[in-house]
């Protein structure tokens, strides 16, 4: 146990150092289209990535939220928010219509068996990444009314 | 097992001298510690899985590592740890501290190949999921090998064979997959369609424990599915087929009773800018899949190859989560069960701003509505006297006794820029005695008001409000929550449901918990003090009975 504690203050410790990229996968789109979401990152632009489910209420209120400003964003910013449905097949039929009933412009990839969410080692939703030039400058779990306004603040900062 | 550790100490020394192999790493690390109380409404601490009564205090460690190098492959472990007992209510078989699951992987434009444990899925998962739940205690990886083939945009072919994880050991059953998709759309250069197909094969191979079975060692299942996608509609549709297994009654394996199985799964919908509809209907006759046959019907859902949701509406309130539907695949005679056929429809609309209904920001409503019954057929006993096998015979759209129904209607509206406010009425029926084993049927309507203010510079407040009244005495609940954001860091809620029926294990005992947060990134910790209501807990569709327990929680999760 306590070599297990030492482990994880040494991981800890270093993790500070990190400036990773996202894996190399390629999850589909909901209009069918192969996306690779390394080449979608490798962007001057900033990108947004959120990962959340139909049936996580603070992941549909961060993204309901977001989408009342997102054109404000956009225009100021060129942002781009990629969000990433981590639904498998009980709740993925409910993806499309949820996105077009909501009425959000988000491009949506479908991430079924969780490849990607396992692979970037993420346990708790809604989960969001902040990538520039192909590198995560930043990573955010969970949602709080008006949390959206500090990741404006991110975003404006890595803006040029 | 130490000098695992130890190896895996000097790992991250050996990495801190070169930030360049840094930035390949990936971390996730989950830790999840209860400190069990007696409790004087609930009872004494006991831990039936383990016989234990002593060790209140458990813990549940998850440390998962990815380095990718090379720039094509990426090697992984998760090292997992239940001191010195798991949770409760989770399986024996996840005990001490081990290496979880370990691969190596390498991937190009073409090939993606995996050795080690892998987790994959065909189709919507009917004839083959591996995934992990935590949370369920369910991770049922393959551990071998498999193989990917993109030889084109337009095709994807896959192959593998494993044995899978059960705790930290290994099916005694084998499993062998194939799985092919083509997107004919993208073949045939459609501008505006998308057309899939897919064809898998799965196949499950275990010694038979009769010295003359009627049955194959080797198990088949095929699937062969069809996506239709064109500009505001799709459409898909999967048939499964399942060749004759022997079939597990009264807790045995039966060289008497050998059945195949089949399955329908048929989704479609429209949608357009504020507003979607999608409707689904499935039959499942004898679906249930284990890599070792004995497992069927086990409790923790522990070596299942296929994935078997409930598919009906995941809800998210205390109120309307007492009773959730399960799948009902497994045959019973007895019961005249063999299976579950039925449907759920689903409705999104955004009322438009600055209308009468939709007010200054408009009003998002959801409807979601589902049914499932029984397969109607003749059930026959088994009676060796007669010379009568047990057996089967079901009609193909033959709606049989009830199980399940619910109806909910989910309706947002903002106030004001700082209020926002949710309305929830959920009515539904349950089957007690089908996904439970014992009780009748309780029809229950359930009603929530969930408020949210936001008071400035990150810190806001949100309430809610929850009620079921039942046509049964034994179930009269209320509920409610308070959650106070500090900041977009600090959180912290206390709610409480209460049983003023007369049900016997639940009845004037108040379920409370407290707790709090702290958020910083992607690290979060949790601390929770409650009581923990006895039932089923459901996860994604899948779910597992849970014990009352009350005590105090720790939750830490943290990504890098």
């Amino acid at each position: 146990m306590k070599k297990l504690i030492i482990l994880f203050a040494l991981i800890l410790s270093s993790g500070s150092l990190f400036s990773q990229s996202l894996p190399n996968i390629t999850l589909k789109s909901l209009d069918g289209k192969s996306i690779n979401v390394k080449k979608v990152s490798n962007s001057k632009d900033v990108k947004v990535f959120a990962f959340w489910a139909t049936w996580c209420v603070p992941c549909i209120n961060e993204l309901d939220a977001i989408s009342e400003v997102y054109e404000d964003w956009q225009d100021e910013t060129n942002v781009e928010l990629i969000a990433i449905s981590t639904d498998d097949s009980r709740t993925k039929k409910r993806i499309r219509p949820l996105v077009n009933g909501k009425d959000w412009t988000y491009e949506i990839l479908l991430d079924d068996n969780q490849d990607l969410k396992r692979a970037l080692n993420i346990t708790v939703l809604p989960h969001l990444l902040i990538v520039k030039n192909g590198e995560i400058i930043y990573r955010k779990t969970s949602y709080t009314p008006g949390s959206e306004d500090e990741i404006y603040e991110i975003i404006q900062k890595y803006t040029n | 097992m130490n000098k695992i550790l130890l190896f895996l100490t000097c790992i991250p020394l050996g990495l801190s001298l070169s930030a360049q192999v840094l930035d390949n790493i990936t971390i996730g690390l989950e830790s999840n510690t209860v400190w069990y109380n007696d409790d004087s409404e609930t009872g004494d601490f006991f831990d039936n899985a383990n016989n234990d009564g002593d060790k209140h205090i458990r813990s549940n460690n998850y440390l998962k590592i990815d380095y990718n190098f090379l720039e094509s492959f990426t090697a992984s472990v998760q090292i997992e740890s239940y001191e010195p007992f798991a949770l409760l209510n989770y399986s024996k078989s996840y005990e001490g501290t081990n290496l979880g699951t370990y691969s190596l992987n390498y991937r190009d434009s073409k090939l993606n190949i995996t050795a080690g444990h892998f987790y994959s899925q065909f189709g919507s998962g009917l004839i083959l999921r591996n995934w992990e739940d935590r949370q369920l205690g369910i991770n049922n990886s393959l551990q071998g090998g498999k193989v990917v083939y993109e030889p084109a945009d337009f095709v994807s072919l896959t192959a593998l064979y494993g044995k899978q994880r059960v705790g930290f050991k290994t099916s005694d059953g084998e499993v062998f997959g194939f799985n092919s998709e083509l997107d004919a759309g993208a073949l045939l250069d459609f501008r505006e369609t998308s057309l899939g197909i897919g064809l898998s094969y799965v196949g499950r191979k275990e010694d038979t424990p009769f010295v003359d079975p009627t049955f194959d060692e080797l198990t088949n299942l095929f699937s062969g599915r069809v996506d239709f996608y064109q500009n505001k509609f799709y459409s898909n549709i999967e048939y499964v087929l399942k060749s004759e297994d022997a079939i597990k009654q009264g807790g045995q394996l039966s060289n008497r009773f050998v059945t195949g199985g089949s399955a329908i799964l048929f989704n479609t919908g429209y949608s357009k800018s504020g507003f979607g509809i999608d409707a689904t209907f499935r039959r499942l006759e004898n679906m249930n899949f284990f890599s070792e046959r004995n497992a069927a019907g086990n409790a923790f859902n522990e070596s299942s190859i296929n994935y078997i949701p409930g598919l009906t509406k995941q809800h998210d309130y205390l109120l309307t989560n007492i009773f959730v539907y399960q799948a009902q695949s497994i045959v019973n005679l007895e019961t005249s069960q063999s299976g579950e056929m039925g449907g759920q429809l689903d409705l999104f609309y955004k009322i438009k701003k600055e209308t009468l209904l939709g007010g200054k920001y408009g009003t998002k409503i959801a409807l979601n509505a589902s049914y499932w019954a029984g397969l109607s057929g003749d059930y026959i006993q088994d009676n060796p006297d007669a010379g009568t096998l047990p057996s089967y015979e079901v009609e193909l759209f033959g709606f049989g006794g009830k199980y399940f129904s619910d109806f909910s209607l989910e309706i947002r509206k903002k106030w004001t820029p700082k209020w926002r406010s949710i309305f929830y009425f959920v009515n539904q029926s349950y089957n007690k005695k089908i996904v439970e084993g014992s009780g009748a049927m309780i029809t229950s309507n359930i009603g929530v008001i969930e408020s949210t203010h936001k008071l400035g510079n990150g810190k806001s407040i949100r309430f809610e409000a929850q009620k079921l009244n039942s046509d049964s005495a034994k179930h009269d609940w209320t509920g409610g929550t308070i959650e106070y954001n500090l900041s977009s860091k600090f959180s912290v809620y206390v709610n409480d449901i209460f049983n003023n029926g007369s049900d016997s294990d639940t009845e004037k005992t108040h379920f409370f918990n407290v707790g709090g947060s702290y958020t910083k990134g992607a690290t979060r910790l949790g601390l929770n003090y409650g009581r923990q209501r006895a039932g089923l807990l459901c996860v994604g569709g899948v779910c597992r009975f849970v014990a009352e327990a009350t005590g105090l929680t720790a939750n830490l999760t943290m990504s890098l």
